[in-house]
Parts: C-alpha cells; sequence; structure tokens
C-alpha cells in the first residue's frame, strides 16, 4: 500500500517522524544533548524534504486526494483520521516545515548551554508534530484534536522556563485564554455535527457552496467556529496572550509568531473559507474583528520598549491584516500575506534573538546604546525584515500586503479600506522607530566586552546565522512569485467554485491604490526618521506629549486591567465562591453526616452483642437442626 | 451397612466432634482445630458420594482441593487474627474478647 502510493509514505513519514523523535528524546536520549538535537533536527529535515516534495507532486492536483481511516464509527456519523493532501495544505506543511527546521537549527545556537536542552528539543518536535498533522487533517475532529495538541505545545515552551514565575503565569495565560476561543470553536463544530452530521472538511466546505447547509445554521457555526481564530491567532477580544507568550525562548517566539501557533487560526479561517463565505454575515464579523485587531495592536507597538514586544504587536496586527483580507474575500492574498509575514516574522525575532543573546536584555534602547549595529549579520536581515513589515517594494511584505489592499478595495464598504491603509502608516512607523533607534544610538555606552567577541563566538554564531541569512533572502525573493503562488493556490477545487472575486477587476481599477499606499508607507518612515532617526533627534515618540493616550497604549488599552477585573468579579467571587460553599455544606457535610450515621447504627446494633460467643452459636446451631428436621418431616 | 452408610457415619462424628468442640471450648486455638474437623468431614462426604454414586467424574475431589485451599487461606488469617487479639488481651481465651458489648 504504501510502496505503491508515494504521496501517502511522503505523508506519513512528514508526519510521523516529529512524533517519533518526540517520544525518543523523552523516553530514551535526554542525558544525551547531542544525540536528542540531532534525533530532533534529523527529523525535521527529512519531514522538509517529504514535504517539498509532496508540495511539488501536488502541483497538478485538480481535486483534492485524502487518504482516511475511520477512527469512530457511531451510526451515520464516521470520525476519520487521515491526510487531506491539496493545493492550501501542502503550501502550509511546507511554510511549517521551512519555519520549524531553521528555528530548530538557530536553537543549536540559542540554546546552547541550556539545561533544558533535550526537552526544549523534544518539545519542538511534539510542536513540529501536531502542527503539521493538523495542516494535514482531513476532518474536523481531527483538526481540533491536533489544533489542541499545538496549544499543549506551545504552552510547554512559553513556560519552558518554568522556574521564572512569569514565564510559567505567561504559558498558563497562553494556555487559557486560547481555550476560551476554542469553547466557541467546539460548540460550533458540535453543531455543525448534529444540524449537518458530517465534518469532513471537503464536504462542508462544497455542501457551502452548494447551498445545501441552510444558511442560519452557517452563519451561527462560522461564528462560533471563528471565535477558535480569534483564541487562537490572538484577535481583538483574546489578544492578550500573545505579547506575554515572549516569556519563551526567542526562537520559540519565532516558531509561535510566524509558522505555527499563530497562523493555525489564519490557516483554518482559509481551510474552511468557502463554508464561511456561506455566510455574509460571519465574513462581515470576521472583517470586523481583524481590523479592530490590527489598529489596537500596532497602537500598543507604538510606544513597546522591549525589542520582543513590538514584534509580538506587530504580529497580532499582521495576523489582523490576514483576518482582514479572507473577510473581504481575499484567499489568495490572505495566505499569501501568511506565507511572507511567516518568513519576514520568523526573521525578525530571530535576529532579535541574537541581540538578546548577545546583550541579555531585551529593551532595544539599551541594547542601541551597548552598540547592537556593530553585529552586522543580524542588524542587515533585521533591517530587512522591518522593510517587509512596513511594506516598502521589492521585499515580501509590499507585495502581500498590495494584494491585500486591492481585496479590501474591492469590497464595497471603503471603511475597511481606509483603515488598512492607516494601519499600514502606523506600522511603517512603529517598524523604523525601533531600527532608527537601533541603528543611530543617542549616546554610546562603554563598550569595554565589544574588543573580545566583536562579531563572533564561532561556530554558534554561525549557527544562528545562516538561517537568518536564509530567511533574509527569501524575504527579498518571495514577493516576486506573486503570479506562480496565485496560481498554484487557485489551481485548486475553489477555483471551480469562483471564490475568488473582484482581485482582478480592481487590479485594473488602477495604481493610485499602490501609489497611496506607498506614499503612507513613506509617511510613516518620515515620522519616526524625524524623531528617532535624524541626528539630534530626541528619540522620543510624538505620543510621549499625550501622556493620557501613551498610557493607554503602553497598557494594552487596559484589557489586561478588565480581564483581572472580570476575573476577580466573575470567577473568584462569584463561581469560586459558590463551588467552595458546595464543597464544605454538601461534599463535606454529606460526608461527615455519613460517618454520623454509621456510628450511631453500630452503637444500636451493639446492643445485640451479648459477649458470649459460643452461645450465639449454640443458639445459631439449634436453630438450624430445628429448620433441617421440619424440611426433613 | 454398606460401605457408603459408614463413610456417611465417620463424617457425621467427625462433624459432630468439630461442632461440639466450637461450641465448649474456650480456647481460641481449640476451636480452630475445631473448625478444621468440620472442614475436612463435610470433605470425606464430597469423596464418599463421588466414589460411590458418581465414579467416572471427579467433581467431588475437586471440591476436596478446594475446600483444603480454603482451610489454609482460612488458617493463616485465623491465626493472625489470633496473634492480633492476644497482642491485645494477653490471652486467647474467647470470653476475654468482650469489646463489643453494647
Amino acid at each position: 500500500m504504501f510502496v505503491k502510493d508515494p504521496i501517502l509514505l511522503a505523508c506519513t513519514i512528514t508526519v510521523v517522524l516529529p512524533f517519533l523523535s518526540f517520544l525518543t528524546i523523552i523516553c530514551y536520549t535526554r542525558k544525551w544533548e547531542k544525540v536528542s538535537c540531532s534525533i530532533s533536527i534529523g527529523a525535521i529535515l527529512i519531514s522538509l524534504i517529504c514535504a517539498i516534495y509532496l508540495f511539488i507532486a501536488s502541483r497538478h492536483f485538480a481535486e483534492p486526494l485524502q487518504y482516511k481511516l475511520p477512527w469512530i464509527i457511531s451510526g451515520k456519523t464516521i470520525i476519520p483520521f487521515g491526510f487531506l493532501v491539496d493545493h492550501l495544505s501542502m503550501l502550509m506543511l511546507v511554510i511549517v516545515a521551512v519555519i520549524a527546521s531553521l528555528v530548530q537549527i538557530y536553537s543549536l545556537g540559542y540554546m546552547a548551554g541550556d539545561p533544558g536542552f533535550s526537552r526544549y528539543y523534544a518539545f519542538q518536535s511534539l510542536f513540529a508534530w501536531a502542527m503539521m498533522t493538523m495542516t494535514v487533517a482531513p476532518s474536523m475532529i481531527q483538526f481540533y484534536i491536533f489544533w489542541e495538541l499545538v496549544g499543549l505545545a506551545s504552552y510547554l515552551l512559553i513556560g519552558f522556563y518554568y522556574e521564572k514565575w512569569s514565564a510559567s503565569q505567561a504559558g498558563k495565560k497562553a494556555f487559557v485564554v486560547t481555550r476560551i476561543g476554542d469553547v466557541g470553536m467546539f460548540i460550533g463544530l458540535v453543531i455543525l455535527l448534529l444540524f449537518y452530521g458530517n465534518l469532513s472538511i471537503v464536504g462542508v466546505n462544497s455542501a457551502a457552496v452548494a447551498k445545501q447547509i441552510p444558511a442560519p445554521l452557517i452563519t451561527i457555526s462560522a461564528i462560533l467556529i471563528f471565535c477558535g481564530v480569534i483564541g487562537k491567532s490572538a484577535q481583538f477580544p483574546l489578544l492578550t496572550w500573545l505579547p506575554d507568550a515572549m516569556e519563551g525562548p526567542t526562537p520559540v517566539s519565532a516558531l509561535l509568531h510566524s509558522a505555527t501557533m499563530v497562523a493555525a487560526g489564519v490557516y483554518m479561517f482559509a481551510r474552511l473559507f468557502p463554508f464561511f463565505s456561506g455566510s455574509a454575515d460571519a465574513l462581515q464579523f470576521a472583517l470586523l474583528i481583524g481590523t479592530i485587531t490590527m489598529v489596537l495592536s500596532s497602537t500598543m507597538a507604538m510606544v513597546a520598549r522591549d525589542i520582543k514586544q513590538v514584534w509580538a504587536y506587530s504580529t497580532v496586527s499582521q495576523l489582523g491584516y490576514m483576518v482582514m483580507a479572507l473577510g473581504a474575500g481575499g484567499y489568495v492574498s490572505g495566505m499569501f500575506h501568511l506565507t511572507t509575514h511567516a518568513g519576514f516574522k520568523a526573521l525578525l525575532f530571530l535576529c532579535s534573538g541574537v541581540f538578546i543573546h548577545h546583550y541579555h536584555t531585551n529593551d532595544f534602547f539599551v541594547m542601541s546604546r551597548q552598540g547592537a549595529r556593530s553585529l552586522k549579520v543580524p542588524m542587515v536581515c533585521m533591517t530587512i525584515g522591518a522593510l517587509a513589515l512596513s511594506g516598502v517594494f521589492p521585499f515580501s511584505g509590499f507585495f502581500s500586503k498590495e494584494s491585500i489592499m486591492v481585496a479590501l478595495a474591492s469590497h464595497p464598504n471603503k471603511i475597511w479600506l481606509a483603515a488598512g491603509l492607516f494601519g499600514e502608516v502606523l506600522t511603517a512607523y512603529y517598524t523604523f522607530r525601533l531600527i532608527f533607534v537601533m541603528l543611530f544610538p543617542k549616546e554610546m555606552e562603554e563598550t569595554h566586552h565589544e574588543e573580545e567577541h566583536h562579531e563572533g563566538e564561532g561556530i554558534l554564531y554561525w549557527l544562528m546565522g545562516w538561517p537568518l541569512i536564509i530567511l533574509a533572502s527569501v524575504t527579498c525573493v518571495l514577493g516576486f512569485f506573486e503570479k506562480q503562488f496565485e496560481h498554484y493556490l487557485l489551481g485548486d477545487y475553489i477555483l471551480a467554485h469562483g471564490v475568488e472575486h473582484g482581485a482582478e477587476a480592481a487590479h485594473a481599477g488602477g495604481h493610485w491604490l499602490t501609489i497611496t499606499a506607498i506614499s503612507l508607507v513613506a509617511i510613516g518612515v518620515a515620522v519616526a526618521w524625524l524623531e528617532y532617526g535624524r541626528k539630534g533627534a530626541s528619540q522620543e515618540g510624538f505620543l510621549s506629549r499625550m501622556p493620557a493616550i501613551e498610557k493607554l497604549f503602553a497598557r494594552r488599552w487596559y484589557m489586561d486591567h478588565f480581564y483581572r477585573w472580570a476575573l476577580d468579579m466573575i470567577i473568584y467571587s462569584g463561581f469560586t465562591n459558590i463551588f467552595t460553599r458546595n464543597d464544605r455544606r454538601v461534599i463535606d457535610g454529606g460526608i461527615d453526616g455519613l460517618c454520623r450515621g454509621t456510628e450511631g447504627s453500630g452503637r444500636i446494633a451493639s446492643f445485640l452483642q451479648s459477649n458470649m460467643v459460643q452461645y450465639n452459636i449454640f443458639v445459631m446451631v439449634a436453630i438450624l437442626g430445628f429448620v433441617a428436621l421440619s424440611f426433613l418431616g | 451397612m454398606n460401605s457408603l452408610t459408614l463413610y456417611l457415619l465417620i463424617s457425621a462424628v467427625l462433624f459432630s466432634f468439630g461442632l461440639i468442640g466450637v461450641m465448649m471450648r474456650r480456647s481460641l486455638i481449640a476451636i480452630l482445630v475445631s473448625i478444621e474437623l468440620m472442614l475436612n468431614a463435610a470433605s470425606l462426604n464430597f469423596m464418599a458420594f463421588n466414589k460411590f454414586l458418581s465414579p467416572d467424574t471427579s467433581i467431588g475431589q475437586i471440591y476436596t482441593l478446594f475446600i483444603m485451599g480454603i482451610a489454609a487461606a482460612e488458617a493463616a488469617i485465623a491465626l493472625s487474627i489470633f496473634l492480633a487479639l492476644f497482642r491485645q488481651l494477653r490471652s486467647i481465651n474467647i470470653e476475654r474478647a468482650r469489646e463489643l458489648r453494647g
């Protein structure tokens, strides 16, 4: 079976190897760090090769290919496990495999000498396994199971330094907050299962397109399933977990922010895109949530001083862009932005990792004063990533943002387009605020240790350097493959159902959009230059003149405070109180009552005990003999 | 008097000795021995019935083996209880065990 079908074989290898590596490391090789990391990196590299093979092999598929084994059969409902091979899943598989392998190689340098080295690689493998199996899931049940496993793996990695209080808290927060969204998603799936009776991804999508599912059902279940996206991709009400998630090691943040955890939400949206497009209300809802997220998190990034926090907020806002694009019907542009974003965001985080590793601080003002720009490779790579993030020609971000703007422009309501363009200004501003601060420090500190390990700590430095260079070159050229990308993705069956609309028309509509976008980015960069870049700049943002607003942004719009308050009011003084009382009164009281009852009845029964065992036996024998005699008689 | 009746008589006598022992003796060890006697009487009955009424099957013998196993287990448990009791009361006279009297 395997030999005859190389695609099935490749799928199985891709998915199973990281899991085997996880098991081996956790069970056997935790003491031998070198063995652990070779196992893990070997597994992910083989997976990467298989994924690339699948990517190429699936190029000409007209129909999605499915392999299914029934897992649970209950009445008419069959829940299968297996693989779904189509263009979207293979694209995502390659993104995940590439980023995961680069991050694992980079971690060789970053995590060197850490006491939890083997554990780190075990969790990395677990993460890769969960994400890749989720990517190729043919049914929503399998998707959901691995969706939760992705959450588990990210919990383990965010809280990797578990002896640090803030890290374990951040891990817990990520787990619980995403779980809130997952509850909604699960309810949505159950509703769909109950009223439609099938959770196969292809089945649901084609049924929605063929209008076999009633519209209200689509709307309700789509909005509920979208709650999962809100949690996982850190959208508006639940976005607070992602900025805290940087407590983990920096390579983990890179993985988390680019290809795996947060991308899972957007991927699910794209995966069920024909289903979501069955309901205009659901798309509208997604558009609204995406826009709010994008604007809010951009404002937060404008005042952050922590390098990872800036990138974390920018991830949230870029995810907002992706959701906006999908919500506006731009299937290709959303996925294209996901792809380019995976590249440049991993690049940005990995570069920051080099700085953090080198200077042992997260504050980029401090880094800059200590001479961050002398680390040439990460500095250049980070600038490339930043250019891509703010959407400057010819880097990949420019093309994907451009196509998102086109998708937004094709939407009848122009508010969304305006918000998107406004977001571009903010993005350019906060990105270049960081870059200018890093490049042009206001005053230099005495950098005594600079001479000793200048520009390199030998092999470890280059282990971290090469993934950066690879990602940077990808970021430089990826944008020019937009046409091929579109062609690849739309060779998909979705094209046959005519989901993609408006993109071509808007392209013809004019270059004014491109020009506007470029000039807005230029405005953002110029403002950043005036405040942070030019000679004698104050390096204080214009927001510092408005302390109230700055505080609002820095405190994340008081969302954490609100959650804290809600937690205290509802959970602690509401539910917890009731449950404590229930515990004291009902459960403890019940058990105590039972004990007292037993004791009391024992006291009563003890009157029967006459202290003369043998007389009791005698009476017993006599009675039995009597009964026996009467039976005989 | 055929031989089955003979066996049954012997068994009945054994059983009566055991019963009387249980009812009359004050020492716990003696009571345990008497209980064993009664069990053996029952085993003898099984063997006799098996031999004379259905010689082809061996159900009676299997039953007897089980009774022997149970007797061993019961003796072990009983002796350990007696030990515990002895530690409490410094005696194995059954009349001294009167803690439970209401």
